[in-house]
């Protein structure tokens, strides 16, 4: 018998087989020079997720960002915010402040696909290593720069570095979220670092697609600020029709309601269903079906009337107090419709982890490393039936694969690494 | 070696945003075939669209995309919502009835000379509901690579029977639960489970695309709203695995950088963050307490870090913002190394002659909404940049050319599909699905 979209999907896509698959872009050298820089390292990371052959180059005392995570958890000394995104790579070192650094970064350019960086603009040019100087190298190499303002515009000269509050805050993300009478808030993660990279590796495979038809590399220039402010949905053009600015509205929404957080008997809980079908299955669920002909509430136009929205929140509220987020979630997994009502528990990391759906898809994975112990690693985002993405292990310390790539790539063998490290243009401890 | 003023006037002419509409366009030749509706799906094929692939939009005759009418009346402007813009550039606006076998045939024919399909329904429902699922559009199209977002993902215990909109994803992923200060959750202001997805979702279709550059093989590439965000937690997980410990809460504070946070000025806030030693030291003499830096309370950052530390120099800094505007603390701040930024709202942002050069702040005229101004593209791409050519249009503005263009058929077939309900446009005067009421043009044959 056919088997069912479901089952065949999930056969399709079994995170136990992905190994035995193919990666998409296995023909692609990426050299990895973030330094310091959150939104270029996951950018590599991304790709090399997608099969990527990653060569992370670190000065010889390691990327500034291996000290990033927080105090209380630091297995090998290694902060957790590296360790948790700094996977499948080469990593090596070199001192590209030195001539025979530059020298092996320049032959490691030539050959490469894809080269990302996070330095202040201007910096690697300086040093002879921008793009302008490999373009002769290598026409066509694809040259991702991650920065807070950009490599051009009026800003771009003398800007500081790049720090996830600064550009949640030029966005406008930061403005449009929490109260109205309190200061803006952050999201909690360094979330325009992930957008960035988003951003940065789109541009990147969409450049290596072009270059399949003109033998062309290019630049690409991504800012973590620009990355979130693609994201703010009508904030621009709500300004340029109707001059109204877009601010905080807590729990409430300007678009759609309901659409907003709800305190349960267990803790919290989001809820929403702002079309008539939708609104109306929350109605029938809360028992309320009146509620949906109130004309205060009739339609979405009248449901997102300020003082409608708060009106209907406390009846919203009033109900959901006296149940757990499980006892409503049944209620609506038992809704025949018509309409649907997107229920769920505000969940701390702790209990996201505690629930078999994410394990059963592979989201999560333990990994006992020979380095750093036991470590929970969160996994791709991407399923793809054909060519999945996968984790193949987790950091290695700088330098760790020194002695590997400069054999591989230069024929540089045990006298010449030693040498190497002897003029400190490699790391100077030689680490197995 | 060039000096560092060469650098950037060579990445302007490089970059010059004069010349994007002369230069060719990265994705140019492949056409992208969206079947969804809201953000997560449009916005999708909408990112493609930007980089230059071909996208025809396919919506349901009569009222179309529910982010048409999404806002209050403040949002409804020229008998559309402003919320509908954002995701929809660019595109040839088709309507298909995809509950006729008629309208279901014409996807097929559609999905034959397509690169990518985007959908973003239930999962399983376009195969159980419409018979045009993966499964069968690989049958007419094996090159194809099919893109399905959705909130839990394709299978898994969640993956039946529970819809996800951004929202959930923010509460059931654990990013509400590291969001903000205090019991009362924060709901971040913008639909980013949809928009974050979104691009992944565009980034794994590139991903596929490269494979079938290589193979010719076509796939399907799923990506899961609660999925995105769990990816985008930086150590949440590893944290919690390590110490059994949830991440606390640390509002506009970081558990890494300190000093680090939003401040009041008169006309505004501004964020500030001294990350290293040296840029701490800066900031010290900045506003006016160069001995803090020698201070064994900030002198390190880990030391920075301790909370009542953290405090003190939150109401150090904060006293000295409270006398300055934004724009006189961020201009110090710069020129003093430090980094720091307005909380820009949308004024700000038409008003910063840095982002209307880089074109992120995008003016453009379109035939039918007269005067737009947008977010542009956000990656600048050298020598394929990416563009908003026209506005989203009424529901099968573009019918008669993408049928007749790309399928072939000629007027009288269409007039049938017409007469059949199979295909349709707006409902005349329905509002976020009609034109404008100055319209006086013809849509697109």
């Amino acid at each position: 018998m056919r088997p069912s979209w479901a089952e065949w999907i999930r056969a399709a896509e079994d995170p136990a087989r992905v190994a035995d698959k193919p990666e998409a872009l296995d023909d692609l050298l990426v050299l990895d020079l973030s330094h310091g820089h959150y939104g270029a390292l996951l950018t590599a990371t991304y790709l090399a997720e997608l099969g990527a052959e990653v060569i992370k180059v670190e000065p010889p005392g390691g990327d500034p960002a291996r000290e990033w995570g927080p105090a209380d958890a630091r297995p090998q000394g290694e902060g957790l915010a590296f360790l948790a995104e700094a996977r499948n790579r080469y990593h090596v070192t070199l001192d590209v402040t030195r001539r025979d650094g530059r020298r092996l970064l320049k032959g490691l350019a030539a050959r490469a696909d894809i080269l990302i960086e996070g330095f202040a603009p201007g910096y690697l040019d300086r040093l002879g290593l921008g793009y302008r100087q490999l373009v002769p190298l290598n026409p066509r190499l694809v040259y991702v720069a991650c920065s807070a303002d950009g490599h051009w515009g009026p800003r771009a000269k003398g800007q500081p570095a790049e720090y996830d509050l600064i550009d949640q805050a030029l966005s406008g993300l930061l403005h449009i979220t929490g109260n109205p009478d309190e200061p803006p808030v952050k999201v909690g993660s360094w979330i325009s670092a992930y957008a960035q990279a988003a951003w940065a590796t789109v541009g990147a495979l969409a450049a290596i697609h072009w270059r399949e038809r003109s033998g062309r590399g290019q630049m690409v220039d991504v800012t973590g600020a620009e990355a979130l402010m693609r994201y703010l949905e009508y904030t621009v053009l709500l300004y340029h029709a109707s001059g109204e600015i877009r601010g905080r509205t807590g729990l409430y929404e300007l678009a759609v309601f309901p659409y907003t957080f709800l305190r349960v008997k267990d803790g919290w809980a989001f809820i929403a269903g702002y079309t008539d079908p939708n609104f109306g299955a929350i109605c029938r669920i809360m028992g309320r079906p009146e509620l949906a002909r109130d004309p205060r509430f009739d339609t979405t136009l009248e449901r997102t009337e300020p003082a409608n929205e708060v009106a209907l929140r406390d009846e919203i509220q009033r109900w959901a107090i006296d149940y757990t987020a499980d006892e409503i979630l049944a209620k609506v997994l038992a809704d025949p419709g018509p309409g649907v009502v997107v229920f769920g528990p505000m969940n701390p990391p702790s209990r996201t982890l505690g629930e078999a759906h994410w394990w059963e898809r592979g989201c999560f994975k333990r990994v006992a490393d020979a380095i750093y112990g036991d470590l929970l690693l969160h996994m791709p985002a991407w399923r793809m039936t054909r060519t999945p993405p996968r984790l193949k292990w987790p950091c290695r310390p700088a330098g760790y694969h020194d002695a590997h790539v400069l054999q591989r790539y230069f024929g540089l063998g045990p006298g010449q690494l030693a040498e190497l490290r002897r003029k400190r243009v490699i790391r100077d401890e030689e680490i197995r | 070696m060039a000096a560092v003023e060469d650098y950037f006037a060579w990445t302007a002419q490089l970059f010059d945003p004069e010349r994007i509409h002369e230069k060719p366009e990265a994705l140019h030749g492949l056409r992208v075939l969206d079947l969804s509706v809201l953000y997560f799906g449009p916005a999708t094929a909408d990112f493609l669209g930007e980089l230059g692939a071909e996208v025809i939009k396919v919506e349901m005759p009569g009222h179309g995309d529910v982010t048409r009418i999404l806002g209050t009346a403040s949002f409804l402007w020229k008998n559309v919502s402003v919320a509908f813009f954002a995701a929809n550039h660019s595109k040839y606006h088709v309507g298909i009835d995809m509950h006729q076998a008629a309208g279901q045939e014409l996807i097929r024919q559609l999905a034959a000379r397509s690169d990518i399909v985007i959908e973003n329904f239930k999962a399983g429902t376009l195969e159980e509901k419409f018979g045009i699922g993966y499964r069968q559009l690989r049958e007419v199209n094996p090159r194809l690579v099919y893109v399905a977002n959705t909130g839990f993902g394709q299978w898994g215990p969640f993956s039946r029977g529970r819809a996800s909109y951004d929202g959930l994803a923010q509460a059931v992923s654990g990013l509400t639960s590291i969001t903000g200060e205090g019991e009362v959750p924060t709901k971040i202001g913008n639909y980013l489970g949809d928009w974050f997805g979104a691009s992944m979702a565009a980034l794994g279709a590139l991903a596929a695309l490269r494979w079938r550059d290589r193979t010719g093989e076509g796939q399907f590439v799923e990506m899961a709203q609660c999925e995105g965000l769990v990816r985008a937690m930086d150590w949440t997980w590893l944290y919690a695995g390590l110490t059994g410990r949830d991440r606390e809460k640390t509002g506009n504070g970081d558990h890494v950088f300190s000093p680090s946070g939003v401040y009041r000025c008169p006309d505004g806030y501004v964020a500030v963050v001294a990350g290293t030693d040296r840029e701490f030291r800066a900031l010290c003499r900045l506003i006016g307490r160069p001995a803090l830096a020698r201070d064994r309370r900030f002198a390190t950052r880990a030391a920075r870090l301790d909370k009542g530390h953290a405090r003190e120099l939150d109401r150090l800094i904060a006293g000295w913002c409270a006398g300055r505007t934004r724009a006189q603390v961020e201009a110090a701040a710069r020129k003093a190394g430090v980094a720091a930024a307005p909380v820009m709202t949308a004024k700000d942002q038409l008003e910063s002659a840095h982002l209307c050069a880089r074109r992120t702040v995008w003016n453009y005229e379109d035939p039918m909404y007269g005067s737009m101004t947008e977010c542009g593209p956000a990656p600048k791409l050298s020598a394929t940049p990416a563009r908003i050519k026209w506005a989203g249009k009424p529901v099968g503005f573009h019918n008669e050319l993408v049928l007749k263009r790309v399928l072939g058929l000629d007027d009288a077939r269409i007039a049938e599909l017409y007469a059949a309900k199979a295909i349709g446009r707006w409902t005349e005067g329905r509002r976020g699905a009609a034109p404008p009421d100055t319209w006086k043009g013809e849509p697109l044959t």
